[in-house]
């Protein structure tokens, strides 16, 4: 489930150059198997690199590699074994679920009864039950994302390029489209490209995450380098926020106090044991109602806002 | 009180798919057998299917009674040469129903991307929707012919029957099939909503209609016999039935004749080659974008 030494995705040096804008610039970056979440701002050239990797629009210079194939030259061959689940709405409105996965799985080269099959497996998988008889235009955002998303899975891809497909969901729609995209890259043993520019949301799920500003390459790193130096304990307790606060400030803990939540920092050298020894003696001399404890990673933005190494 | 539930559904997790996986060949005929049976309607609601019933029911009407008028007077009725020209107006209410449905809705709700991003290239998946529409424009004319030529068979008629012209007319219903699926394709193409290419492949029915009535009637009135036989190579229904009589050596159905030799099959190539030229320019167009 991490990333391992299979390379999905190789580019070296690519550039794209539009006659008005260049949206890629001598960009460098491999991914390996696993979770990899391309983040950058809307216009980065996110867009343009999963074109690119699909062999649907040639590179101004570079080279790009997917699944050990050529994008120039093999781009038929990769776009057999990847799936792709666009930005951008693309489903018609008067076709059931069923009927429109069933003949985009047709179109990827599945016979018809083993499309059929397909659809219904990948269309329970997403989460899509009882209404994926219905046409597809009576259907609410998280929904259709799903059956775009499904589109994507049905012929058992090796790889995926799922581009923003958060976007316009509300927080619970987000969280299943999220855990669904932990499960693709783990369980279903599929690779996941997934691109956002939210980053926080992508530390959720992802292995390694690539980021890009303009065209340009500003870091590519596995998820453990981004918040290992950072790792916290949140604490909630019922009362007595305060007096556990100065306890742990006096033996010696790194605390600060958000709202209602306790943040203690874990020194990326120490032994985190230590941290959270020091939070379940302090909790239970003091004799306080404990609400929540949990590890909490420090949030990716935060990283980014240091210059990059 | 509830029975004990005798069925359990696992979750088996995900599987792989470990079957066969088909070529673009595959994929070419599924999605030209998907849009033809849109075309008539079928996996469609049921208001989708009303027109193209209908127009089909239109189109054999004059085969019915003709074989009827054959039964009862022992005398040929409606001529196979001439049903695409009597028809037109049918024929060309079918294409302008059909042909935006076959393109449009692929373009307004942006689906093109997903044909795209597999196996199936732009060339493909036009290739099928235009195999698709002149398959759907030859069903429609081929079977009321069919029909007719059956009915001729089964009243046996005095004299031997039209097999001869029976052929050449249908020989014509692929000519004309090909020559309207690329016309109406292409003109649907250029815009993603149904209603406006319904209505331009409808105005350029009438348009290319009148031009061929003013121009014959006004060039006949001068004199000028041979221009006015030119003129109707405007519209797709005369270029057509001109070329069955060129090729098949059928009767003219326009009253006068055409213009002598191959000149209608040139056109008749020139007018395709650019309605697929334009058809690819667009979708090469749409597909980068």
């Amino acid at each position: 489930m991490t990333a391992s030494g299979i390379t999905c995705i190789a580019t070296e040096g690519l550039t794209k150059r539009f006659p008005r804008v260049t949206a890629l610039e001598d960009l460098t970056v491999t991914a390996g198997a696993g979770v990899t979440g391309l983040v950058g701002a809307n216009g980065a050239g996110k867009s343009t690199l999963i074109k690119i990797l699909l062999g649907l629009l040639p590179a101004t210079s570079g080279r790009a590699r997917v699944l050990d194939m050529d994008a120039a030259t093999q781009g038929a061959e990769i776009r057999r074994v990847v799936g792709y689940m666009p930005e951008h709405d693309c489903l018609p409105p008067d076709v059931s679920a069923t009927e429109f996965v069933v003949h985009m799985a047709q179109m990827s080269g599945l016979p018809r009864t083993a499309a059929r099959e397909r659809a219904a497996d990948t269309l329970r998988h997403v989460g899509l039950d009882e209404e994926r008889y219905r046409p597809i235009g009576g259907y609410s955002t998280g929904m259709r994302q799903k059956v775009k998303l499904a589109q994507a899975l049905v012929h058992d891809p090796r790889l995926v390029f799922l581009d923003e497909p958060t976007n316009g969901l509300d927080p619970r729609g987000r969280d299943e489209m999220l855990a669904l995209i932990r499960r693709i890259g783990g369980e279903f043993g599929i690779s996941v490209l997934v691109t956002s520019h939210l980053l926080g949301e992508l530390e959720r799920v992802c292995d390694h995450v690539v980021v890009i500003d303009a065209g340009r390459l500003l870091r590519s790193s596995s998820i453990g380098e981004f918040t290992q130096a950072t790792q916290a304990i949140a604490v909630e307790v019922e009362d007595g926020l305060q007096s556990l606060a100065d306890r742990l400030t006096g033996v010696g803990e790194a605390v600060a106090v958000q709202g209602r939540t306790l943040t203690v920092q874990v020194p990326a050298e120490a032994d985190p044991g230590r941290a959270y020894d020091a939070v379940r003696d302090a909790v239970c001399d003091l004799n306080l109602n404990l609400v929540r404890l949990e590890q909490r990673r420090g949030h990716i933005e935060d990283v980014f806002k240091e210059p990059a190494a | 009180m509830m029975p004990e539930p005798t069925g359990v559904i696992h979750d088996i997790g995900y599987r792989h798919y470990e079957g066969a996986r088909l070529g673009r060949g595959n994929a070419f005929m599924a999605l030209a057998l998907h849009s033809l049976r849109g075309a008539f309607g079928f996996g469609r609601t049921a208001r989708a299917k009303i027109m193209p019933l209908l127009l089909v029911t239109i189109m054999l009407l004059p085969a019915v009674v003709s074989i009827a008028v054959m039964a009862l007077v022992k005398q040929p009725a409606m001529r196979y040469h001439e049903y695409a020209v009597i028809m037109q107006a049918v024929l060309a209410i079918f294409l302008a129903a059909q042909a935006p449905y076959l393109v449009a809705p692929d373009l307004r709700f942006r689906v093109l991307p997903l044909y795209l991003s597999r196996p199936v290239g732009v060339l493909d998946y036009l290739g099928a929707k235009l195999a698709a529409m002149s398959v759907a424009m030859f069903l429609v004319l081929a079977l009321p012919l069919t029909l007719l030529f059956a009915g001729e068979l089964l009243v046996d008629l005095p004299g031997p029957p039209k097999t001869g012209e029976y052929f050449a007319s249908m020989g014509g219903a692929v000519i004309l099939a090909v020559l309207l699926a690329s016309l109406g394709l292409a003109l649907a193409s250029f815009t993603p909503r149904r209603g406006l290419g319904v209505a331009s492949v409808i105005a350029f029915y009438l348009f290319t209609s009148a031009v061929t009535a003013v121009f014959f009637g006004v060039l006949m009135s001068m004199g000028e016999d041979a221009a006015a036989k030119w003129s109707m190579m405007v519209s797709p229904f005369f270029l057509v039935d001109s070329v069955q009589v060129a090729l098949f050596g059928t009767d003219p159905s326009n009253g006068e004749g055409y213009p002598p030799g191959l000149w209608s099959c040139v056109i008749l190539l020139a007018v395709i080659a650019v309605a697929l030229s334009g058809l690819v320019l667009r979708y090469r167009k749409a597909a980068s974008s």
